[in-house]
């Protein structure tokens, strides 16, 4: 009995003794609170966070508000008493989750806004693609698509938003009908896939395509709302390239939809990029010290850090992916994480 | 009030439902171009199908005097179940079956599998246990939701093998063969409810449980059939899920649970038991689905919609009151 204690003592003073360097070599812990874990972007940027600040020191423990604002704050209030080097929020709401980051910073707490821009209050560093944006160059992407089978930018156009409650789809709906606005003779109809749902998009697209059997284009605000469509229209007898379509966020299975000839345009959100960028400047933000203004190579890409009213702001431009150049590796629906290593900015 | 007049009268109100769905298919036919024609008729039916099936097993439920919450998120998990396996993309194993067709049976018998048993699980606890229903079945939509994301890790399946999408793209008289399935489940369990000792059963259980347990009649094994038929019901709702997006995601069927409660009280099932009837209740998913698509073509602005459908849902509802009020005035 007195060996088998002695032996098990032994194995756990080894495996302290082999654990210890790993904590010490820790600059300390980071929460990212995600919003929901039901997407494909979410869990994709939980392990992207995870993977880039670990190669700069730090680790990160994640908690999910389940799309839900009241169990965010709490979970910020959480946090704040356990005092991590940085909390990195990506909030449900916009405007409901500044008392939380006012309160973080009170505290002595960094906060970092990932993909999900707060501009109503400072926060120490923000990293996004540009909800706005994403509708840029989905406009951009419609113009062409629209001209080269209409001969000029005219035609009809059905929307598929995401969640009416969702910021992030109210925004890129906000870029895409900005730009649109210069062409009076494209159609928008709009509507929305409530809570995300697929099978919401998929019925919105079976109604349309009947009372609109005209519709030239389908623009959805996620790739797994295309997917529905997809099926939709394949019900309806239709073929790839019959109807035009278009989607944002990137998703792997919005690729995939590319591959098969179904899906036209997926406009990227650089998730890998996003997330690196926040761990390249995680020094800065611990220490507080400053974040100068320029341009910054993130993962390849030319990304512009801008000294905002609420703060330090990187943005890093989406890509719209086409047949061409669907299969590049950066691009995160195709789930190869960069192999360059993230380091901090000196 | 001659004999006459009551009669048509009591049919009126037995039937209101589909009056309420035939004033409104009209009214909308009037109002929103394009909204008369047989495709979208068939869209109202086919967009009602996972629905109503999932209506089906909640309405059996609340007839015998009790509730089933978990069926929306049973309805998820047996889509992903059906997702992971038969689906070459995302997280999708593509496992193959020779010959192909095989898949169909075998998919369907999962998803049966994988909702009849928590359904026996919520019922066993329910019966047996003799705890409430609601709160059992509440936790089993936390946590069957819960499982989904646990297995799925927040991705999704895409690519359902081409053998079990055949079911979404193949038509027959104008109507995709899943709405025939909603149909046929419908015309099954009506006749069950209608025709056979259990359904009868199921009616009295939930009028009054203690008297129908002195009549000799076995309410405990009556019960737990009920749930563990909600959950098998619940989980082929699944599986057209599955067919009808090509796949499965984390969230999907999110939000259905409540428009199956709608349907079921619209159908004229009360939430006390031991009244309704299945046809009712496919009328109201019908009516419900009218509406949903009339939103669609209208085009109105994302943030209305839900208001407007909330606010048609009520009127419905209250139209039913009012029906009521109706009848006990002519008993």
């Amino acid at each position: 009995m007195k060996r088998i204690l002695l032996a098990l003592f032994g194995i756990l003073a080894l495996a302290f003794a082999t654990l210890m360097p790993a904590f010490a070599q820790s600059k300390g812990t980071v929460y990212y609170m995600v919003p929901t874990l039901l997407d494909e972007f979410q869990t994709g940027s939980v392990s992207a966070l995870e993977l880039f600040l670990k190669q700069v020191g730090y680790e990160m423990k994640t908690l999910n508000a389940d799309n839900k604002t009241d169990a965010q704050q709490s979970q910020m209030n959480d946090v704040i008493a356990l005092k991590p080097s940085a909390i990195i929020l990506a909030a449900v709401d916009f405007n409901a989750l500044k008392p939380s980051i006012e309160a973080a910073r009170a505290a002595g707490i960094p906060v970092v806004e990932f993909d999900r821009q707060i501009t109503s209050t400072p926060s120490d560093f923000t990293s996004v693609a540009g909800t706005i944006e994403i509708g840029y160059v989905a406009a951009d992407q419609a113009e062409k698509l629209l001209k080269a089978k209409n001969g000029s930018v005219k035609g009809k156009v059905l929307q598929v938003l995401g969640d009416p409650g969702d910021p992030y789809t109210l925004d890129i709906q906000k870029g895409f009908e900005e730009k649109m606005k210069a062409f009076p003779d494209v159609k928008i109809i709009s509507l929305p896939a409530m809570q995300w749902e697929a099978s919401n998009a998929g019925t919105i697209v079976a109604d349309q395509m009947l009372a609109n059997p005209d519709i030239d284009l389908i623009f959805s605000h996620a790739a797994h709302l295309s997917v529905a469509a997809v099926a939709s229209l394949e019900s309806a007898g239709k073929k790839p390239g019959d109807v035009m379509l278009m989607s944002s966020n990137g998703a792997p299975v919005g690729l995939d939809l590319i591959r098969k000839g179904w899906l036209n345009v997926e406009v990227e959100q650089p998730l890998y990029a996003q997330a690196a960028a926040v761990a390249m400047f995680m020094d800065k933000i611990a220490k507080k010290e400053e974040i100068k203004p320029g341009e910054y190579d993130v993962l390849g890409l030319k990304s512009t850090v801008t000294k905002e009213t609420w703060g330090p702001n990187i943005k890093i431009p989406g890509a719209a992916i086409t047949k061409e150049n669907v299969d590049n590796p950066a691009f995160w629906g195709n789930q190869k994480p960069p192999t360059d290593t993230v380091k901090s900015v000196e | 009030m001659n004999p006459r007049t009551r009669h048509a009268l009591e049919f009126i109100l037995d039937n209101l439902v589909w009056f309420m769905l035939l004033f409104v298919l009209v009214i909308f036919s009037l109002l929103i171009p394009n909204y008369f024609q047989l495709g979208i008729f068939a869209n109202i039916i086919e967009a009602s199908s996972v629905l109503g099936v999932m209506s089906i097993g909640l309405a059996l439920v609340i007839i015998a005097g009790h509730m089933d919450l978990s069926v929306e998120s049973v309805a998820a998990l047996s889509a992903m179940a059906v997702g992971i396996l038969f689906c070459s993309s995302g997280i999708g194993l593509g496992v193959q079956l020779h010959p192909e067709w095989l898949m169909v049976p075998v998919s369907l018998l999962l998803a049966l599998a994988v909702g009849g048993l928590i359904g026996a699980f919520n019922g066993y606890l329910v019966v047996r246990v003799k705890m409430s229903a609601f709160i059992i079945t509440l936790a089993s939509y936390i946590w069957v939701r819960g499982l989904v994301l646990v297995i799925s890790g927040g991705r999704s399946a895409q690519d359902l093998a081409p053998a079990i999408r055949w079911f979404g793209i193949q038509r027959l008289l104008g109507l995709p063969l899943t709405a025939w399935i909603a149909i046929a489940c419908f015309v099954i369990f009506s006749l069950i409810m209608a025709k056979t000792p259990f359904g009868r059963h199921l009616v009295m259980i939930g009028g009054n449980e203690t008297a129908t347990f002195r009549a000799g009649i076995r309410v405990n094994r009556n019960l737990i059939i009920a749930f563990v038929l909600a959950g098998a019901i619940a989980g082929l709702a699944g599986w057209l899920l599955a067919i009808r997006t090509s796949g499965a995601t984390a969230n999907l069927g999110v939000g259905l649970l409540f428009n199956a409660f709608a349907a079921v009280v619209i159908g004229g099932v009360s939430l006390k038991g031991g009244v309704g009837t299945l046809p009712g209740v496919y009328a109201g998913v019908l009516l419900l689905s009218a509406i949903n698509t009339a939103i669609n073509l209208m085009g109105l602005p994302a943030n209305f919609t839900q208001v407007i459908h909330g606010l048609l849902v009520l009127a419905a509802v209250l139209l039913d009151a009012f029906k009521q009020t109706i009848r006990q005035r002519l008993a």
